[in-house]
């Protein structure tokens, strides 16, 4: 029997079936291939070490994000948590020792997250409309904190996360294995441990998971107090890699990690993404940040870089899904 | 316009559709009469709604002929079909929870009309066309807060709306009490009687030889032939669905019931719905069957000692000791299972895999204590119960929208009949389930209730309920009406109850 062209390309196997379902590994190589025939210091050790570098602290970021967004939720306080995060690690780690100041700043990080978290799953508040009060509060005590000025490292502790910032491991920069190993945290209890499996069920359909017995509350708050932690992290990366805090950081960070869970694949809805393809969106978003650097390109035109690239990942899982 | 020189409205002819690898439909033949109702007949997954989704525009066939009225049609989408003239009742409910009744009923009108609709007509046209199915249902009421047998009776009406020359309903009266299909009936004669053409799916055989003219079957796909509905009968209409004769279709039971209660339920009144006073009592290994008309309260009752709604007042006793069931989290901690009526939406995670689905309600069973899942022990685990509730799939990890509506019912219940419950409350367990399976699920709630376990089994089809129980419940405005032990069995007595005759007081 002949097969149209629709169906050889379509069939099990074809070729381009298997680039529309992997299609951000497919983009990430793409952009890789073309950004090395592009610019010759692309490849370059230091070049690749600084993308990593810039990508890890939004990476971290981005992975709560995802877990939020797989409940149907969404965490627009990401951005200003990392800055108010990071006056407040850069005030600590001047005061207490390192190992106290690191767990400090975590813990408050998950405690803001639970904030929303309880607002979310306890009050019944809309995620979108929590997470933002949530954002202009930390935003504001950042700057309240710090006095509107960075808050620089001055101890010893603050010395060495500098130096270990800033410094590679086997060529690897530390925070970028901090990120991944992150990533693989993530990866692993999203397939592997009933945490992953019943906050995809509780995105893809909350009632069914209510009447299944499941807690749907405390996973729903749990997912913000991690993503919080997850803020808490990458803030301490970002402060140390500068040495200091400031309320600045982080600027609409948190429409940059819903643009890498998107570009990965993830659903708005809930109920489907991985932390693989949102590693692959945070690297696609940090790469044509990159290319456009190296190009000379201003930072206006490549927003509208971004953006189109965003459209064109999200029109190809379409066809995936149909 | 080409003259229609055939004697059929509709012709489709040589139909076949496959989805990537998979063939649903090889070569089928479907042909319908002006003014006849045909049945379309097959076990579930046999490709039924597919083929009327073809026919409607939904899918698109790969090959084959589609003629209505001595043209050639091949609606792209419902809108076409709707145009064309063909309208569908489709088996998943498709309506708007946020809009109003009247809103569904004209939805697809919003597109093609004027800019600015008329809503206030549009609810009062609304209104007449249910009141002239026979249905009480108000038009202005939003769809969120309908039963599902209301919304069943909007998504009717919503089909009846158009100006119709085929009428597909499939799977129509899955959520209906013998009263509203016969209404449902009664609709159907009028609109044959004005040369309609009706085509009707149903795993219910007995509706299919009071209603239908004659007759399709579907097997994996092929169409094992057309008949008319005198020249055959259930025998002869099973034996070309599956392929060979069934004997029993409800299995004997030899369970040892318990004397003491597993659960016994005293004064149960909910808080925000009409189900008051209820009271009875399961034991371990018994079938208890809940009887009553759609909207008696069978199923609020049932979510209320789930914890999923509130009580008022009432007490829970499981095994001897009092208990709270304040959420569902609690009711499953004391190993209390439901399975929902509404498999869409909230029985089961359409977007998820079948394993995932089954595994959501055993975590215990198949992970260690860090929470890390054994993966090897889950997919033992669903294996098995694929197969032995017979679920039709080419693997596990098929996401069970892409499932027939019978298969998707058979992971609903598997999620609950595969772990160790006291009490489980099944809510219309073959909704949708072919013949054949049927005996298979009925084979395994007889499986559990041996294990012990107290099962309340509630269903509006009478032989089905008359066929698994041990005694019988009968449900009238949210109370119990009348106890029927399994000598007092018959339809007469299940529907003088539900009706409200108080014979016998319950105790
Ligand atoms: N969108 C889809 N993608 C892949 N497979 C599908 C899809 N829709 C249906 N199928 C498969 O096609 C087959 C026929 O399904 P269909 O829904 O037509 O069955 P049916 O006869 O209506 O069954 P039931 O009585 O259970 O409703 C099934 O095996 C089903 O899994
Ligand atoms: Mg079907």
């Amino acid at each position: 029997m002949a097969l149209t062209l629709k169906q050889q390309l379509s069939s099990p196997g074809g070729l381009l079936k298997f680039l529309v379902k992997h299609n951000t590994i497919f983009i990430f190589v793409l952009l890789v291939i073309f950004s090395a025939l592009i610019s010759d210091v692309f490849f370059t050790s230091v070049n690749l070490s600084n993308l990593l570098k810039q990508v890890s602290g939004i990476g971290i970021v981005s992975i709560g994000m995802l877990i939020v967004i797989l409940t149907g939720g969404i965490d627009l306080s990401v951005g200003s948590m990392v800055a108010l995060l990071a006056v407040t690690f850069a005030i600590l780690v001047n005061v207490f020792i390192l190992p106290v100041a690191i767990l400090l700043t975590l813990v408050i990080g998950f405690g803001l997250g639970s904030v929303s978290g309880y607002l979310v799953a306890y009050q019944k508040m809309a995620p979108f409309v929590a997470t933002l009060a949530l954002m202009t509060i930390a935003r504001g005590l950042g700057f309240i904190y710090s006095k509107g000025s960075p808050v620089t490292f001055k101890t010893p502790g603050g010395a060495f996360m500098s130096n270990f910032a800033n410094n590679s491991t086997l060529g690897i920069p530390n925070i970028a294995i901090v990120f991944f190993l992150i990533v693989i945290l993530a990866m692993v209890m999203l397939r592997y441990n009933v945490f992953g499996r019943l906050v995809i069920a509780i995105g893809s359909n909350e009632e069914a998971s209510r009447l299944s017995g499941i807690k749907v509350n405390k996973y729903k708050f749990l997912v913000y107090a991690i993503s919080g932690a997850l803020a808490a992290t990458a803030a301490i990366i970002v402060a140390s890699r500068t040495n200091l805090g400031s309320p600045n950081m982080g600027m609409a960070w948190e429409l940059d990690a819903i643009a890498a869970v998107v570009i990965g694949g993830a659903s708005l809805n809930g109920g489907k993404g991985t932390a693989i393809n949102t590693l692959m969106g945070v690297l696609i978003l940090g790469l044509i940040g990159n290319i456009l650097n190296l190009l000379n390109v201003p930072s206006y035109p490549q927003q509208v870089v971004k953006g189109a690239i965003i459209i064109f990942a999200v029109l190809l899982q379409r066809f995936d899904s149909k | 316009m080409k003259k229609n020189n055939s004697e059929y409205r509709l012709e489709m002819t040589g139909i076949s559709k496959s989805f990537g690898v998979v063939s649903v439909l090889e070569h089928v033949n479907l042909k319908v009469k002006p003014g006849e109702i045909h049945a379309l007949l097959g076990e579930n997954g046999a490709g039924k709604s597919t083929l009327v989704k073809i026919l409607s525009g939904v899918h698109q066939k790969d090959s084959g002929k589609v003629v209505l009225d001595g043209e050639e049609i091949s609606p792209k989408n419902t809108h076409d079909g709707q145009v064309l003239g063909i309208s569908v009742v489709f088996q998943e409910l498709s309506l708007v929870n946020d809009l109003s009744v009247a809103e569904n009923i004209y939805l697809h009108k919003l597109g093609s009309s004027k800019f600015w609709m008329n809503w206030k007509q549009i609810t009062k046209d609304a209104q007449e066309l249910i009141d002239s199915l026979g249905f009480e249902i108000d038009a202005s009421a939003r769809v969120r807060d309908l039963s599902i047998v209301q919304k069943q009776v909007v998504e009717i009406a919503k089909a009846l709306s158009e100006d119709t020359k085929v009428l597909v309903l499939d799977e129509p009266t899955t959520v209906f009490d013998p009263t509203d299909t016969k209404k449902l009936f009664d609709n159907l004669f009028k609109l044959k009687a004005k040369g309609i053409s009706i085509i009707y799916i149903s795993h219910h055989l007995d509706e299919i030889f009071k209603i239908a003219d004659s007759i399709t079957v579907l097997r994996d796909g092929v169409d094992t032939g057309s008949m008319a509905v005198a020249d055959t009968n259930t025998d002869g209409v099973i034996r070309l669905m599956i392929g060979r004769e069934l004997k029993d279709l409800y299995p004997t039971r030899d369970v040892k019931i318990g004397e003491v209660p597993v659960l016994e339920v005293k004064n149960l009144t909910a808080k925000e719905t009409l189900v008051h006073d209820v009271s009875f009592s399961v034991r371990p290994g018994e079938v208890l069957g809940i009887a009553g008309l759609g909207g008696s309260g069978r199923t609020e009752m049932a979510k209320l000692i789930f914890g999923a709604h509130k009580k008022k007042s009432g007490t829970l006793i499981l095994n001897g000791k009092e208990i709270k069931t304040k959420t569902p989290v609690c009711a499953v901690g004391h190993q209390i299972g439901f399975v929902s009526e509404d498999r869409k939406e909230d029985g089961v995670f359409l977007p998820l895999s079948i394993r995932r689905n089954i595994s959501v309600t055993n975590f215990s069973g198949i992970s260690g204590k860090l929470g890390f899942i054994n993966v090897d022990n889950e997919y033992k685990n669903v294996l098995d119960l694929i197969e032995k509730l017979n679920i039709k799939t080419p693997s596990s990890e098929v996401d069970v929208k892409n499932l027939s509506g019978g298969n998707q019912q058979k992971v609903a219940l598997a999620k609950w009949l595969s772990i160790d419950s006291k009490v489980v409350f099944i809510d219309e367990p073959t909704r949708g389930v072919d013949v054949g399976a049927k005996i298979e699920i009925y084979n395994l709630i007889n499986e559990v209730a041996k294990k012990g376990v107290g099962v309340v089994v509630i269903s509006s089809d009478m032989p089905e309920i008359m066929g698994v129980s041990d005694r019988i419940l009968v449900m009238h405005e949210g109370t119990f009406y009348g106890e029927l032990t399994k000598e007092e069995f018959s339809e007469e007595n299940i529907l003088r109850y539900s009706i409200g005759e108080r014979l016998k007081q319950v105790v």
